[in-house]
């Protein structure tokens, strides 16, 4: 008969035992505030800003004297990659029970960030996201914040803004055209553009839905060019909005193209797509021009221009350390009581439109709405709704 | 009692007992018992990967399945998780006749493409359906008040112990099969499935009854996952790397085709990709970096999974062996 290594097993079991048993112990006079965000992956691009906007809120704390009701505490990041949703209940998990995290920010993705929101619920943590899902805030969850504009009120938003600009051109516009990634970001806000067309009675001559990574577009652009859709409206991340954008462009096709956010306000879009970048308009939840003083010292540390995500992650990371500050405590439960209070108008609020953060009965941030910006030049540039434009929109760039 | 079912209860017990070794919210319980899960469906994968050589690339498919009529019976009726599980592993095995009827000749590659493609139409099917699955937003279990009928609880020691006894039964049925008369007809075909078939033996009964058995507790896991994270989407249960290719890699690490392969190999495998995580953090990438060179590294030692190791100390394996023997 066969051996069944059963004295491995149980060797394996004891040192599973060692391992696990031997943690790192906790310092007390930080206050550890955990960061989830995918690190690694598709998504790595963005989580890295994401994770530079909270560092640099933290950096901003510790340097300005820490957490003044205790001490002078000192904040500190733990940092967790988290690629996949599998991956977040484990890494949420550690930070609370390990890392005794006071709360959590992030996740960059959807669908993780509503995966780890089911663990901090149940153990009473408090995250603070950027991300777009809408059911992130209405499940009834008394543990999850969302700091930025919801998906539907985005892809509201990417289309009401866009007919606006349009109008102060004269321009009327009947048909338009619809091309999501099948994620959960990418239906979410897919689904706010239909229901926005359907009360201005547009037509909608493509709606289409592909997955995430595509490497051809031609298919979906000659489609485009067929249906004569006056705009269209690309919700996608960066190697899919390069592919769009460079296939309607190289075969000529002129019509305005307006991004849902994500890859198509990063530093990479330009360097992927050069003068054909130009013109093309997205929404956004944040933009650099609105915190010019922040921005340009985003810009001397890391190299590129303050993106969306970046902000809006150290808007989520200094509404969660002005909680603590308020609470005096590192208490997560304390700290969750003081979020669902807080009211802070200044500093790294100011990135977002509305310019605060104040936080409904299910933890929405209901004060601020998403932007429009433009390509000009090397930066997206904040041209609608007038209340936040630093430059006039222009419509049509392309011959 | 035989020394060697001694040892096997020793370990057992010594497993049960475990938990308390642990805080009960705590990280390292929620690790130990994720390692355990992916143990259990490395064990349901070995019942086909393992005795008849069929190398799956599409369990996940039943791990969805799992997840999703469990999860939905529960959302949508009102029918606890344990009954859904139950319909789960049923729709599993119906999935696995549908699947296995056109793949049942195709061997090597091609089955292992075949099954691929199948995890990712349901995938796909997942996704876009979404009346029915919530497409890809992905489902969510409410926070309801933890209770068995629910199948929620407070403690981690609930999961951990519910994962351990689904271990258990898998591990058993599977030895079950190895030492019976269909553990014989189904290396009988891995050896060569036309001699086999000269000596007797029906060999496209005994593939269907290992690849249903093995769907049905697949679909458990998935259940157990689904119950375990609280949430899902068709990317998480429908994945390739993240549960397809994990569970063979984690029975092939560990010894395909023996017991305690795919335990050994899931214990080893999990607890470090989440430490190579917590470690590695700081530098985006590397954690898989070290993880990728750590595998490379175990397959490069010892081709055979861990379970090589200790046949080798004792004797040669022979061809009626349950041991470690692969790549014929």
């Amino acid at each position: 008969m066969a051996s069944y290594g059963v004295r491995q097993l149980l060797a394996c079991f004891f040192g599973i035992f060692v391992f696990l048993g031997n943690a790192p112990a906790f310092a007390a006079e930080e206050i550890a505030i955990g960061v989830l965000q995918p690190l690694s992956g598709p998504n790595a691009k963005f989580g890295v800003s994401s994770l530079r906007g909270s560092e640099m809120v933290v950096e901003a704390v510790n340097a300005a004297g820490g957490i003044k009701s205790l001490g002078g505490a000192k904040v500190k990041i733990i940092s967790v990659d988290v690629p996949t949703p599998n991956t977040a209940a484990a890494a949420t998990q550690r930070l609370v029970s390990k890392n005794k995290v006071s709360g959590i920010v992030g996740v960059f993705v959807s669908s993780t960030t509503l995966a780890v929101s089911e663990v901090t619920e149940r153990v009473g943590v408090p995250i603070v996201t950027f991300a777009f899902a809408d059911q992130i805030t209405e499940r009834g969850y008394k543990y999850s914040f969302q700091v930025t504009p919801k998906g539907t009120i985005f892809g509201n938003a990417q289309l009401e803004y866009a007919l606006d600009i349009a109008k102060q051109y004269g321009e009327s516009v009947k048909k338009i055209a619809i091309l999501y990634e099948d994620t959960a970001y990418g239906t979410s806000q897919a689904k706010g553009i239909r229901v926005a067309a359907g009360k201005n009675n547009l037509e909608i001559v493509v709606d289409e839905a592909y997955p995430l990574g595509i490497t051809d577009a031609a298919p979906l652009v000659n489609k485009l060019r067929a249906s004569g859709a006056e705009i269209v409206f690309p919700v996608s991340y960066l190697n899919d909005s390069l592919l769009i954008i460079r296939t309607m462009r190289q075969q000529g096709l002129t019509i305005p193209a307006i991004g849902g956010a994500a890859g198509y306000i990063i530093p990479d879009f330009k360097k992927g797509l050069g003068e054909l970048a130009d013109g093309t308009l997205s929404v956004a939840s944040a933009a650099a021009d609105q915190i010019p003083e922040i921005a340009l010292e985003y810009k001397k540390k890391y190299g590129s221009f303050m993106t969306h995500e970046a902000i809006s992650h150290a808007v989520a990371t200094d509404a969660l350390i002005k909680a603590v500050e308020k609470a005096a405590s590192s208490d997560p439960a304390k700290v969750r009581d003081a979020l669902a209070g807080l009211e802070t108008c200044e500093g790294f609020a100011r990135g977002i439109p509305g310019g605060c953060v104040k936080f409904d009965a299910n933890g929405y941030n209901s004060v601020t709405f998403p932007l429009m910006v433009q390509w000009q030049g090397d930066e997206p540039v904040s041209v609608y709704p007038k209340s936040v434009a630093k430059a006039k929109a222009i419509w049509r760039t392309q011959k | 009692m035989s020394k060697k079912s001694l040892f096997i209860s020793a370990v057992i017990v010594a497993a049960a007992l475990a938990p308390f070794g642990f805080e009960p919210k705590g990280h390292s319980i929620r690790v130990l018992s994720t390692a355990l899960l992916f143990a259990a469906a490395a064990q349901s994968w070995n019942i086909v990967g393992g005795l008849a050589n069929q190398i799956s690339l599409g369990h996940a498919a039943f791990f969805g399945i799992g997840a999703y009529t469990s999860t939905l019976l529960y959302l949508k009726l009102g029918i606890t998780p344990w009954a859904g599980m139950l319909a789960g592993a049923f729709l599993a095995v119906i999935a696995a006749i549908i699947l296995c009827i056109p793949t049942m000749k195709l061997k090597g590659h091609y089955f292992a493409l075949a099954t691929l493609a199948f995890a990712e139409v349901l995938r796909v099917v997942a996704n876009s359906w979404e009346t029915v699955t919530g497409g890809s937003v992905g489902l969510s279990l409410p926070y309801v008040n933890p209770s068995f009928i629910d199948f929620q609880f407070a403690s981690t020691y609930w999961y951990y112990w519910i994962i351990l006894v689904t271990l258990c039964v898998i591990s058993f049925v599977f030895h079950y099969i190895s030492v019976s008369s269909l553990g014989y007809k189904l290396r009988a075909i891995r050896e060569n499935e036309d001699a086999a078939e000269v000596s007797g033996v029906n060999s496209f009964a005994v593939k269907m009854i290992a690849a249903t058995t093995s769907a049905a507790f697949m679909a458990a896991c998935g259940t157990i996952f689904a119950q375990f994270n609280y949430f899902f989407d068709p990317e998480s249960v429908f994945n390739l790397p993240g549960i397809s290719i994990r569970v063979a890699m984690i029975a092939i690490i560990g010894g395909i085709g023996t017991v305690a392969g795919p335990i050994l190999g899931a214990i080893f495998l999990i607890p470090l990709e989440e430490y190579a995580t917590a470690a590695f953090s700081s530098v985006a990438g590397l954690a898989q970096l070290v993880f990728g060179c750590i595998l490379i590294l175990a397959v490069l030692i010892q081709p055979r999974g861990f379970m090589a190791f200790c046949s080798r100390k004792k004797k040669k394996p022979q061809n009626s062996d349950v041991g470690a023997e692969v790549g014929q």
